[in-house]
């Protein structure tokens, strides 16, 4: 593996075939059609014309868009913490039961999210509304008196979003527990490190890049996520994904959607740069 | 690793319970005689009469599981291999195309949607399960990629050197030993990108064609006229021969496994 | 390998294969939304006239409008979608004129519902279905008196109202507290309406287009702006509900069917036309959908306990009804903006 060279691309070049073929064809060629697009203008009712221009980009420096963004960022990044931590906490759990046990969780984890999202988030608001199951429980055993009229509230929003998001990185710091090699944590034990600091030094390195791996995975789509804002937050939260949602359905501003979407891909890169850079992904990948 | 406390299994039991929960209430309401889907209006069958007459309801059904399985099968394939690919090949172009091909789950759906829509139109492709399958493979590929690649992360060198100083070609050692090892990392991100898969409607509802309607497609279309419970009532079913499916697989399996298990067990 | 791209590549055949080879029998494919007609109606057209029925759905109006487009006019034989939507239609020329000697029932149309904006002069649509926006609260629960909008903004009702995700009905209800038209397209009235609602925010609970009856039933919140159809369900679920016509005036809005021009069967969408404008099809198709019925015909057939909701109140001033009509670019950005504004402060 240390002699990397063209030559040692072999057979593996076919393995990248199918991968280049499918991106060149189906991810990138449409891609430079959204970032064609965002540099037009748009037709007074309904498509768009072969005008060039900056102007879509400059409307977003708008401050009401502005806020949008900003208040995406604040909702993804809240909710990829909490999704971190009850995730990872599951996750390793998970990996150290027996494996039948692991393949069951496996399983019962996926299942709930193998049937209709809208349906699932309807069970949320039963559980939220008011004298709905929650307020009923707390209620009966007297932790509450009133309704706490959660539904169409940012928490409930959170809520939605930790539970839409956690099984990508359960799945992620699973699949990374469990391949860890157990004995390096005895090894460090026998050492005389105490359980954190063998947990800190040792497992929590081990099973970084799934820890990394999950945040990307829960941060990206919670960018783009503004359904359970929508459903669970009463539509009040205003997410750039219901920007464009709207830019695109009702004011038929296709370009002024494909810039939106061209920034918040933009930021997305750049934030998962900069956290690779902090998180030094690259060296561990570089172990490979 | 013998220092159990009981606090992980009360740990995941309760977050498990949680992620139930809402199910559980689906399951409940499907049982309600109300058209309102939060009001409890008395017990009834009626969603389910209702259900087993919209016979388009399940060929929505059939048609979401099609587009899901043969979907998370090709990302599977281009994904997996992909990974491992780039993980040995030096082309100067991969660090675009590995970019390039994560780009799908960055992108918001009804923008990648709107851009699949004239795109394929371009390309003069026939709108219909063709197009579906490309598109959710597009979106399927990320999770695989992203799974297989963070397990390939850190996995121990000297299992393929071994394999190679034994005599074994690189692809002989890949399938042999990579392959195996990576098996569980393509499961959980099959598992995800079915969920996605078996979910998405914004992006469908723009590439399908005449004729082939989705699950979610037939759930968000009736937001004009009402969500009914008879969705409520189908999920249940849904999830009924899902458990039973699990159920039956799991008890074939522990047959099978009863001795393998009791040697490798921790 | 060359295995798996084998499996690959007839797999894809499979799918084609089971997208394209199902057709045999005469096929009409209808596109509009999940849920537009009892199952009942639809079997019996098949039955009458051996034409099979497939029926493709969209979620919203634009989605119908992209894939018309991408279609080129062709592919569906009878869309049914909002006015707007179909002005726009009919100007990027995807819709073909309705040959009326193929539909003896036309003249069972109530003419209130014809000649309106996107279709002056009836050559390419009918209409099927229409709704107004009225106010919908519990009693029970209001303290004041609600006659009209501007009755939203008192201070008893603070965190309790839903109100319908669409801009410019709600922008326009400000329109309409502060006089203006529905339809204006002076910036400034539009900013100041905006001013208007910003006063609202506290007041809103909710925001959204599906199901809002569900919460004023289930009490989440005590007074909702919503769509006609909505207002039936809640209606039939709790007849103590009131339902106010508001004072300032309506807004409306008709759905009307029309046929693409490159329709691969229009002779069978003219059939399916006629045949849901035949009073007795009508008359369950309404009871079945919610809406206002736009058949005269079938009137008089719908059952009693749907009769109030079917149509506007006989005494309402029809003057104060107004259509709302597509705006040019500039002020659907402008509404777009005012309505963000107003969503974020109420938070």
């Amino acid at each position: 593996m240390k002699k990397k060279k063209a030559a040692g691309n072999g057979a593996f070049k076919w393995f990248v075939m199918p991968i280049y073929l499918f991106t060149l064809f189906f991810v990138i060629g449409p891609l430079i059609y959204m970032v064609i697009l965002s540099f037009l203008e748009r037709e007074e009712t309904w498509g768009v014309t072969n005008t060039f221009t900056f102007g879509n980009y400059l409307s977003i420096f708008d401050p009401i868009y502005l806020k949008t963004f900003a208040e995406s960022l604040r909702l993804a990044l809240i909710s990829t913490v909490l999704v971190a931590f009850f995730g990872y906490v599951f996750g390793y759990f998970m990996a150290k039961l027996k494996p039948r046990m692991r393949k069951m969780m496996m399983m019962l984890l996926m299942i709930p999210f193998w049937t209709n999202s809208l349906i699932r988030l309807y069970g949320w608001i039963i559980i939220f509304r008011a004298n709905g199951t929650l307020d009923s429980v707390l209620m009966a055993i007297g932790l509450i008196k009133e309704p706490l009229k959660l539904l169409y509230t940012y928490p409930a929003v959170v809520v939605g979003m930790i539970y839409a998001l956690i099984p990508f990185m359960i799945l992620s710091v699973y699949s990374s527990v469990e391949k860890m090699d157990w004995h390096l944590v005895e090894a460090a034990r026998d050492l005389g490190a105490t359980p954190a600091k063998a947990f800190w030094t040792v497992t929590f390195r081990l099973t970084l890049p799934g820890l990394l791996t999950g945040i990307i995975l829960t941060f990206v789509p919670s960018m783009g996520l503004f359904f359970i804002a929508d459903i669970l937050g009463g539509n009040k939260v205003v997410l750039v994904g219901n920007l464009i949602q709207e830019q695109l359905m009702k004011v038929h501003n296709w370009p002024f959607a494909a810039a939106l979407s061209v920034v918040l891909m933009l930021i997305m890169t750049v934030m998962i740069w900069a956290y690779r850079k902090i998180a030094k992904a690259d060296e561990l990948e570089a172990r490979l | 690793m013998k220092n159990r406390t009981k606090w992980p299994s009360v740990y995941l039991a309760v977050l498990m319970a949680l992620m139930y929960l809402p199910i559980l209430l689906v399951i409940i309401y499907s049982f309600n005689e109300s058209k309102i889907t939060s009001v409890w209006g008395g017990f009834s069958l009626r969603w389910y009469t209702e259900l087993f007459r919209d016979r388009t309801m399940f060929e929505a059904l059939l048609n979401s599981l099609f587009v899901g399985v043969v979907s998370c099968f090709l990302a599977a394939l281009i994904g997996t291999f992909g990974a491992v690919g780039m993980s040995k090949v030096s082309f100067r172009s991969k660090g675009v195309i590995e970019y390039a091909s994560q780009l799908p789950m960055m992108i918001p759906e009804i923008v990648l949607g709107m851009v699949f829509l004239t795109y394929f139109s371009l390309l003069r492709l026939p709108f219909g399960m063709i197009t579906l399958i490309i598109a959710h493979t597009a979106f399927c590929i990320p999770y695989v990629y992203m799974e297989v690649k963070a397990r390939l992360v850190g996995l121990d060198p000297s299992y393929v050197e071994a394999a190679k100083d034994l005599g074994a070609s690189e692809i002989r050692a890949f399938f042999d030993i990579i392959f195996p090892l990576m098996l569980p990392a393509v499961a959980s991100g099959v598992l995800l990108a079915f969920a996605m898969s078996f979910d998405d409607v914004i992006i469908s509802v723009f590439v399908t064609g005449v004729d082939v309607n989705t699950l979610p497609i037939k759930v968000y279309s009736q937001v004009k006229t009402g969500v009914t419970p008879k969705i409520n009532a189908l999920c249940t079913l849904m999830f009924a021969i899902t458990v039973i499916v699990i159920v039956i697989f799991n008890i074939i399996r522990r047959k099978n496994d009863v001795k393998t298990l009791e040697n490798k067990d921790l | 390998m060359k295995k798996f791209i084998a499996l690959m590549l007839a797999v894809l055949v499979l799918a084609g294969c089971m997208a394209g080879c199902a057709k045999k029998k005469e096929t009409l494919t209808i596109y509009t939304w999940e849920g537009m007609f009892p199952q009942e109606v639809l079997d019996a057209f098949t039955k009458e006239t051996g034409i099979e029925i497939n029926y493709a759905v969209f979620d919203t109006d634009e989605t119908m409008l992209a894939k018309l487009e991408a279609a080129k006019g062709g592919d569906y034989d009878l869309v049914i979608a909002d006015d707007y939507i179909i002005e726009m239609a009919i100007n990027e020329g995807l819709v073909q004129k309705l040959d009326k000697s193929k539909i003896k029932n036309i003249d069972s149309i109530n003419p209130v519902y014809q000649k309106q904006f996107y279709d002056p002069t009836d050559e390419y649509t009918v209409p099927y279905g229409a709704g107004v926006q009225t106010i919908v609260y519990d009693p029970s629960k209001v303290t004041v008196d609600i006659k009209g909008y501007a009755d939203l903004w008192d201070e008893s009702l603070k965190d309790s109202i839903g109100i319908i995700a669409n801009y410019r009905v709600i922008n326009g209800m400000a329109l309409k507290v502060l006089g203006k038209s529905y339809n204006t397209e002076n910036a400034e009235e539009i900013e100041a309406a905006g001013a208007k609602l910003n006063e609202l925010a506290p007041n809103i609970r909710l925001i959204k287009d599906d199901n809002l009856q569900d919460d004023l039933l289930s009490g989440e919140i005590s007074a909702a702006v919503m769509y006609t159809s909505q207002v039936t369900m809640a209606k039939l679920e709790n007849p103590d509900l009131k339902v106010v016509y508001p004072v300032e005036g309506i807004g409306f809005g008709i759905m009307g069917a029309f046929i693409p021009s490159k329709a691969p069967n229009a002779d069978a969408a003219h059939k399916f036309i006629d045949y849901i404008l035949d009073a007795k099809n009508s008359a369950a198709c309404f009871e079945y959908l919610g809406y206002y019925c736009t058949t005269k015909t079938a009137d008089e057939l719908i059952a009693d306990e749907y009769k109030d909701f079917l149509t506007l109140p006989a005494d309402f001033d029809a003057s104060k009804t107004e259509m709302i009509e597509n705006v040019s670019a500039e002020i659907s950005e402008l509404h777009d903006k005012v309505f963000t504004e107003f969503k974020s402060l109420c938070e």
